[in-house]
């Protein structure tokens, strides 16, 4: 395949598109050089690929031919006037005379709008068969909108977030991380937390409740600062286990 | 001299020409031509004539927007204003009446670039003069509402809607006119 001619033609494709799509002046596609162009290359294909190509080409140069034509017919008509000058006088008249300009020149249409024995049998099957918004949201966005709930491990495992194995494997690194770090002293909970990507934050933290929920961690908030610290343990903790909710934004 | 029966007949049928053209079938107003050919039968145009005399005297008149194909059967039949309205009129349409400032600006924008500009361009130009939020909104609305029509390449034409109520070389010639202490109205 001759990359060069080929080019030719996806040339003249765009040059036509780029026409259809603005309001510019389609005699600017000078279509007898555009078709002899065409001819020209037409020996050259030999695939089905490049044909397709090439009618595409003459199907674009036909619909600038029908721009062409609308073009004509509008200069033709009582209605073209130099558009600079249009669009001048739109700029120079005011508000109120744009407004009666346009009132005396409207005709508005004269009708009745009224329901018909049809138009409420319509209404009534409508409102018959109309499901409860409970239903239809469910139906139409699954669960969007559903109020925020919690999940256990259980649920994430069936969502296919973790397998088991993934998890326990992870749930140990964490733990070797927190033990390196903490090496008996408290750590800042943020800081250890922090991560670029906010989905790789909610992971840790999710992870580091369980740490502390096993008893392989301690957790300790501070009330006046609002301080969260860290510190892992060698031996499992034993004690009643207290909640703690901590929120996690986006920021570090 | 036409018969009594026949009188009959074409008065009935005028009357039907009359309810069908009234009433809003469908989403937008008017009848097309070959639902007016079921209705009233295959003279229907002569009965849409006689109408559209009797309508003088109420100030309306039966007018034909010609369909695609320019062809009876796809025309759109309407009742309509025979004179224009007054701005107060205007102003109990149901249209604001600072939106008919942008209708009018729009339908001369796009005329001035031979029937067709794009929304963009469009938009840029009406907001020399109004406000971004009205120019978005009423170009929906007008969309909408059958004055303009938008293609997939976001490129604008005159509706047909526009093409039923404005005459637009009266349009063109009062808003080339204003300004300059001449008024026509042909």
């Amino acid at each position: 395949m001759d990359e060069k001619k080929l080019e030719d033609v996806l040339r003249v494709i765009e040059l036509c598109r780029s026409v259809q799509g603005s309001s510019a002046n389609p005699f600017d596609v000078d279509i007898r050089e555009k078709i002899a162009l065409l001819k020209k290359r037409l020996p050259d294909w030999n695939f089905l690929d490049e044909l397709l190509l090439d009618s595409e080409a003459m199907l674009e140069l036909a619909q600038i031919v029908r721009l062409q034509d609308e073009w004509l017919k509008h200069r033709a008509s009582a209605l073209y006037i130099d558009p600079f000058l249009v669009q001048l006088k739109v700029r120079l008249l005011s508000k109120e005379e744009l407004i009666e300009a346009f009132v005396r020149s409207w005709h508005p249409i004269a009708q009745l709008d009224q329901i018909s024995p049809q138009g409420l049998e319509k209404a009534f099957s409508y409102w018959r068969d109309l499901q409860p918004l409970s239903e239809r949201f469910r139906t139409d966005f699954g669960n969007y909108g559903v109020k925020p709930g919690s999940i256990d491990l259980e649920g994430l495992l069936k969502m296919r977030v973790f397998t088991q194995e993934e998890f326990d494997s992870e749930l140990k690194s964490l733990y070797d991380e927190l033990m390196e770090k903490s090496g008996g002293e408290w750590v800042d909970y943020r800081e250890f937390i922090d991560k670029p990507k906010m989905e790789e934050k909610v992971i840790r933290a999710y992870m580091l409740a369980f740490l502390v929920s096993e008893g392989m961690a301690s957790l300790k908030t501070d009330p006046l600062t609002g301080k969260v610290s860290l510190m892992a343990s060698a031996k499992k903790l034993g004690g009643t286990p207290k909640s703690v909710a901590i929120s996690i934004t986006g920021e570090s | 001299m036409m018969e009594p029966t026949d009188r009959a007949l074409l008065e009935r049928k005028v009357r039907k020409a009359f309810q069908v053209l009234i009433l809003q079938r469908g989403r937008n107003p008017g009848v097309k031509g070959w639902e007016l050919k079921r209705h009233l039968g295959r003279d229907y145009k002569k009965i849409i004539e006689v109408l559209s005399e009797e309508m003088i005297g109420l100030g309306l008149e039966v007018f034909e927007v010609k369909g695609p194909d320019g062809t009876d059967d796809t025309s759109r039949f309407l009742l309509r204003f025979r004179d224009p309205p007054t701005i107060t009129e205007a102003e109990t349409s149901g249209i604001r009446i600072d939106d008919l400032a942008v209708l009018a600006s729009s339908i001369a924008f796009v005329n001035s670039k031979q029937g067709r500009a794009g929304r963009r361009e469009l938009e840029q130009f009406l907001r020399e003069k109004f406000p971004k939020w009205r120019v978005e909104y009423s170009l929906d609305r007008y969309v909408k509402r059958g004055y303009l029509e938008q293609d997939d390449k976001a490129l604008l034409h005159v509706g047909w809607r526009t093409r039923a109520e404005i005459d637009e070389k009266t349009l063109m010639t009062m808003i080339l006119s204003r300004g300059s202490g001449e008024v026509s109205s042909s």
